[in-house]
């Protein structure tokens, strides 16, 4: 009896350590995976053309442009996600659980086809309309920021709502009977109280600016040194077959996005607990 | 004189629940606790009080003048919450004078003394330039009504302010509470559903379930005299006997299953209904007498013989349950106990002072 216990303790056993075995075998195995590509990438550019490339006017142009038309497309959904996001956080609203899906749309849906739809929104709906009044969308630098920050706001909004999810309402409540107005609670307890995720909000949001390619190649085109982002400036030169242009763009990309994460977990991390 | 604040017929909703009917009045230097379990509705009827909720009828009156629909930043009335609720973004101080500086009187010399005579008064001065999350339990609390108290309201209110803390942080802060009463003459309405706080702070207790007041009075005369079941029940009156009233030989008694009372008045609330079913008799576990049974005779009015079933050894008391003509749960001092030279099994004397008997109609 004893024996036949000690078997199935150490067939138990065997199977836990097989489990976690497996386990840890798919984690190294994913993580050296995405490890070896993007050493890969940076592998297959050296300094020197880097350098070059950094000189050409072209590669200037859709650093300059992406960077522009991202911090103007992210401040526009940060203008728009504050209080879209605090809504959704604070208010019990008819029909929340529609307008709740409705922000996820933009975030499930193909950029390609969001950008379908801005291209039959700011063209045959109200392109005639708005071009009355000297706002052209569609194939413009305009478009550009619109098409990013088509992608950008849902992100900023969602991000936004569960930062304001996370404060509790009587921190805000107690400013109110301490003499504040609702706006001066929301300037100066809930904003203070959330900024360290809004940050990371505003980030992530930026990041996803940056990185837009399909929405933006619909809506505002792929024209060089007109609407070329550094995406599309990727995809231009991979496309005629200058290579080096194309990879070294993509090392600068890849870096900008590291440089941005990494200010989002030391942000997340050092975030002020309550 | 005015009263400093009243509160006339007050009706809120939430969802389902709502307050009815709420009327109270604070007069200068009362400390009112309305007392309740959880969910009664105690913090909402605070938050409407502070203008943080709407009422959908009913007015608040504060020294004369109607505050129903003033918002909380015009009211000027201190609230503290139960878990302190500091600003972690702040020091100490700021959170102190943070109330002052929506007034823009935060640089003001007069906040700075106030300021500082506040958190010497709290032994919160070494604490100034830390930030919240490095303060205990006790020290968050007493920043928290630091800050209510620094704007000088004319009530400060207080949601459950002992609760979270640890019996001995209770004691001090208690304490701290009525100096503050005190010190600072102000009208306190504190919300606690530990019916303690009310007999060691109150000069005023009112009882609520379910969003309707079932009592007031002084904390001694609730005590005593629960209106209710739900009363009783909630004060944890030990001895709680279901049985009728009759007149028996000229006396009015009341009688259960297991004996007769002798009783010198009806409930109140029991004549409009011109029946006496339907009645409990209370009786707390220190207003019944245990003694030797040699010792006292069981022929006396309310006296009767019982078995020792259980004690229990307290700190400052003893808790003996016996068994006789039904079930008691009786305190005595330790003293008294040590005296008796009792063991469970013992037979005993049972007695109660027929003015202590306390008659309910529910």
């Amino acid at each position: 009896m004893r024996n036949m216990d000690l078997r199935l303790q150490s067939n138990s056993s065997l199977f836990s350590r097989l489990f976690i075995g497996t386990f840890w075998l798919i984690f190294t195995i994913t993580s050296l995976f995405f490890i070896g590509v993007i050493l890969g990438l940076l592998s297959y550019s050296d300094l020197a053309t880097i350098r070059q490339v950094l000189q050409y006017e072209e590669f200037r142009y859709a650093i300059k442009f992406t960077l522009l038309t991202s911090i103007a497309a992210t401040s526009l959904a940060v203008i728009v996600a504050l209080p879209c996001g605090y809504i959704l956080s604070r208010y019990r609203i008819p029909g929340k659980v529609v307008l709740d899906t409705l922000i996820d749309i933009p975030i499930v849906l193909p950029p390609l086809v969001s950008g379908i739809a801005l291209l039959i929104f700011f063209g045959p709906l109200w392109g005639d309309s708005l071009a009355k009044i000297g706002i052209n969308v569609v194939f413009s630098k305009l478009g550009v920021v619109v098409a990013q920050w088509f992608v950008a706001t849902p992100y900023a909004i969602r991000t936004f709502q569960q930062a304001f999810n996370s404060i509790d309402p009587r921190l805000e409540k107690v400013a109110r009977t301490l003499g504040y107005s609702p706006a001066e609670v929301f300037l100066k307890v809930t904003i203070p109280l959330a900024k360290m995720a809004l940050i990371g909000g505003i980030m992530m949001s930026w990041a996803r600016a940056l990185g837009e390619f399909g929405a933006t190649a619909m809506l505002a085109g792929i024209t060089r040194m007109k609407t070329e982002t550094l995406s599309v400036a990727v995809f231009l030169n991979m496309s005629i077959g200058d290579i080096n242009f194309a990879i070294a763009t993509a090392v600068v990309m890849l870096f900008l996005a590291l440089s941005l994460l990494i200010i989002v977990k030391t942000l997340v991390k050092n975030e002020v607990r309550l | 004189m005015t009263p400093l604040f009243q509160v006339a017929k007050l009706n809120v909703r939430a969802g389902k629940f709502t307050l009815q009917d709420i009327t109270l009045t604070l007069n200068h230097n009362d400390y009112l606790i309305i007392l309740g379990p959880t969910g009664c509705g105690k913090t909402m009827l605070l938050e409407t009080i502070t203008g943080l909720r709407k009422p959908t009828n009913g007015k608040i009156i504060l020294e004369g003048q109607d505050i129903t629909y003033h918002p909380p930043e015009n009211r000027g009335l201190g609230f503290a919450y139960q878990d302190s609720l500091l600003y972690p973004f702040l020091t100490v101080e700021e959170n102190i004078i943070f109330g002052a500086k929506a007034k823009k009187q935060d640089k003001n010399p007069a906040t700075l003394e106030r300021l500082h005579n506040l958190a010497e008064a709290m032994q919160i001065t070494p604490l100034l330039k830390r930030h919240p999350h490095s303060l205990s339990g006790g020290e968050k609390q007493r920043v928290s009504l630091a800050r209510a108290i620094l704007i000088n309201p004319p009530i400060l209110l207080l949601d459950e302010p002992l609760s979270a803390l640890d019996p001995q942080t209770r004691y001090a802060m208690r304490d701290l509470l009525r100096e503050i009463h005190s010190q600072e003459e102000i009208g306190i309405i504190h919300v606690t559903h530990d019916f303690n706080e009310a007999l060691q702070l109150g000069s005023q207790l009112l009882v609520m379930n379910e969003g309707k007041i079932l009592q007031q009075g002084s904390p001694l005369e609730v005590f005593h005299h629960p209106n209710s079941l739900f009363v009783a029940n909630f004060l944890q009156c030990e001895n709680i006997i279901p049985g009728e009233v009759r007149t028996q030989n000229g006396t009015l008694t009341f009688i259960n299953e297991a004996r007769n009372w002798v009783i010198n008045y009806l409930p109140k609330n029991a004549y409009p209904h011109g029946e006496y079913v339907d009645i409990y008799l209370i009786l707390h576990a220190w207003q019944i007498k245990i003694a030797n049974s040699l010792d006292l005779s069981p022929r006396q009015p309310n006296s009767w013989q019982a078995t020792v079933k259980k004690v229990i050894l307290h700190s400052s008391h003893v808790e003996i349950a016996c068994s006789g003509k039904g079930n008691w749960n009786i305190n005595a001092s330790r003293n008294e106990w040590q005296k008796l030279d009792l063991q469970v099994g013992s037979t005993v004397t049972l007695s109660v002072n027929t003015e202590d008997v306390h008659l309910i109609y529910n």
